[in-house]
């Protein structure tokens, strides 16, 4: 058993379901905040991606807090895209929630508590924690399936300093992230002991021979020395939220038998948000105000309208980002009609961003995006006869009709869209336009149809 | 001074005592949020188990972290199985105080006398277990000591293997004596109840 087994690593790369949005990787922006034309999944909409520019830029200061800002525009005009974007080209370490405004209603939390919550979850702070980490060379892996290839996979690590060596158990979750890394006997890696997170340092030195294995970035490092365990201490950011949860769970035995926390006492944040800004006076963290993005923001009522204005004011606040689709409508919860259905004292605090309709031109550019992004061909006259459709009736119906129309096409052994495909898709599912005249012409067999009800309220 | 200091620190803790399984246990709470628990053996008054507990800073509860006695396997440890753990097979280090001496024992280790050496290090106030097959290295503190900040000595400590055991023995300093003995005075006047639950005003 001298030999190093190294396990087969069938490379994990990541399979992500493709949604509606997984196109966007930014905003597409230069240095200078001038849009470009078709950049990083957006297309268009150019006045109101560069002030989601200058938007961009007054998160990532810092300083201010408590701004909001709204997207305003007509459906599948880009708004929730625009958000997405400016969630990308934050990165990873600003805290950027996103929720829907009708989340919030539920028959656990109160309204205003869960806004609290998601409120909480969009400021970050940086603070340092000690962790126990385990650093050394790999002496050995070995990983045992079952030769039934179902049931858990049985690992062991070895791994050695200049003075010790010591062989660990590996769970489930920690080989398939060893084999992720592609960890092999050699490598200099640690491992966090709470988290499992794994980082390579290098290669060791003793195996600087192995020439032809390794690429040109591959670093060596020195077998680290002493004990295998250390303890460190490390930056990372948790939300207000996290904090408040630690602090809000039953203490002793009956923690066992609590399992969510639901509402947290206003003491718990008061007392957490004076500890936050004690540490921060020390330097011992940092706060990082990040981003709370509201989709669909109509369906808040007025009881959160007046919370956020209230809570807009607050000094541990994130900036908010809005999204509605509605122009002049009632707002929820009264009887009053208001721009949006927001009312006017929020808007007014508001900075409001409006998206416009594509052009066809644009139109024709999304739909080759997401073309590329489904991996679905198209010849060129289907897709003009596609930014027809998306022209006639909507963005999202002849973005739905892509895949589709792949499938259709996949099903006669083609390799690309054609007219006809399109053609078939298009008889097959009915857009809203032409479902809308269907049921004007048929109404009179459907079910229901003599409780004559005034058209929907969707406010 | 330093000892009256851990001594202070020691009196003004609140302490609930508790008595069963012929064990005599003690639960500390200090003024910094720290928490102790000790127990000892009624007949012998030997320390079998002293435990830490403290509050990180975000202000999450950390497990009990033993400093005297068995290390604490409960179910919990399954739970954790997920990420990483020492195989069982690796030397497990755990400390057992006699009357007279701080002792460590350290099982699983089968390999010949003459490979260990064991010294203390003043300077970095830790004693430090080596192999010479390069298997094996530990550094440890005397928490005893520190508490009270009285200096590591060469002289008082020695080492013996049997049985796949290593075992270190530091005598104690006549400062730590003479404050267990106290300690013990004190803890036999806190009034435990026998059995059952009670009140632990701590919590």
């Amino acid at each position: 058993m001298a030999t190093t087994k190294v396990p087969e690593v069938r490379d994990i790369t990541r399979i992500e379901r493709i949604g509606a949005h997984s196109h966007i990787r930014g905003l597409g922006l230069d240095d200078a905040l001038e849009p470009r034309q078709v950049s990083q999944g957006l297309v268009g909409q150019l006045a109101s991606r560069r002030a989601a520019g200058v938007i961009l830029e007054m998160i990532k200061d810092g300083h201010i807090a408590g701004r909001a800002v709204l997207i305003a525009g007509q459906p599948g005009t880009g708004k929730t895209a625009i958000a997405m974007g400016i969630a990308q080209s934050l990165g990873p370490d600003t805290p950027f929630t996103a929720m829907a405004g009708s989340e919030i209603f539920s028959l656990e939390m109160s309204k205003t508590e869960s806004l609290s919550q998601a409120f909480r979850k969009a400021i970050g702070v940086r603070i340092k924690e000690e962790t126990e980490i385990i650093e050394g060379e790999v002496v050995e892996i070995q990983i045992d399936r079952p030769a039934t290839g179902t049931g858990a996979k049985v690992g062991k690590l070895t791994l050695k300093t200049t003075e010790m060596e010591t062989i660990y158990d590996l769970g489930n979750k920690m080989i398939d992230s060893l084999s992720k890394e592609k960890v092999q006997a050699g490598d200099v890696i640690t491992i966090d002991k709470a988290t499992g997170k794994i980082s390579k340092l290098g290669r060791s030195f003793t195996r600087a021979r192995d020439y032809d294995a390794m690429g040109a970035q591959t670093q060596f490092v020195q077998c680290p020395e002493g004990e295998l365990q250390k303890r460190k201490e490390v930056v990372h950011t948790v939300s207000l939220h996290e904090i408040d949860v630690i602090n809000s769970r039953t203490q002793g035995f009956l923690a066992l038998f609590s399992g969510d926390t639901g509402e947290i006492k206003a003491e718990v944040r008061e007392q957490i948000n004076a500890k936050v800004c004690e540490w921060r006076e020390e330097g011992k963290a940092e706060i990082i105000p990040g981003v709370l993005f509201i989709d669909e923001v109509h369906m808040l009522d007025m009881e959160c309208f007046s919370f956020l204005n209230r809570a807009l004011e607050s000094d541990l606040s994130p900036v908010l980002i809005m999204a509605t689709n509605r122009g002049i409508t009632r707002i929820r919860g009264t009887n009053y009609q208001s721009p949006h259905g927001i009312p006017i004292d929020l808007l007014d605090r508001l900075l409001i961003i409006a998206t416009s309709p594509y052009t066809e031109k644009e139109t024709k550019q999304i739909l080759k995006i997401r073309c590329e992004e489904e991996d679905v061909e198209l010849s060129d006259e289907a897709h003009t006869v596609l930014t027809r459709i998306g022209m006639e009736t909507s963005l999202r119906y002849a973005i739905q009709l892509i895949s589709t129309a792949g499938l259709v096409c996949r099903k006669r052994k083609g390799t690309e869209v054609q007219v006809e495909d399109i053609k078939r898709v298009y008889s097959l599912f009915l857009d809203e336009a032409r479902s809308s005249q269907y049921m004007k012409e048929y109404q009179d067999s459907f079910l229901f149809n003599e409780t004559q009800a005034p058209t929907m309220d969707t406010s | 001074m330093a000892v009256q200091n851990w001594t202070d620190i020691l009196k003004s803790s609140k302490k609930t005592a508790l008595i069963s399984d012929g064990k005599r246990k003690i639960h500390y709470l200090f003024t910094d949020g720290k928490e102790m628990s000790e127990e000892y053996d009624l007949k012998t008054d030997e320390l079998i188990v002293r435990k830490w507990r403290h509050k990180s800073t975000l202000g999450d509860q950390s497990p009990w972290q033993v400093e005297v006695g068995e290390p604490l396997a409960g179910p919990d440890t399954s739970l954790d199985s997920e990420v990483i753990k020492e195989n069982c097979s690796n030397p497990v280090l755990m400390r057992k105080d006699t009357k007279n001496s701080f002792q460590w024992r350290i099982r699983n280790l089968p390999f010949p006398k003459d490979v260990f050496s064991v010294s203390a290090e003043p300077s970095d106030r830790c004693i430090v277990v080596k192999t010479s097959n390069k298997k094996y290295y530990k550094k440890f503190n005397i928490p005893d000591l520190d508490r009270n900040e009285l200096p590591l000595d060469n002289s008082a400590l020695n080492f013996s293997h049997a049985n796949n055991t290593l075992i270190i023995s530091y005598k104690k300093p006549k400062e730590i004596l003479t404050l267990e003995q106290e300690l013990l005075k004190e803890l036999k006047k806190l009034k435990g109840t026998d059995e059952g639950d009670v009140d632990c005003k701590t919590q």
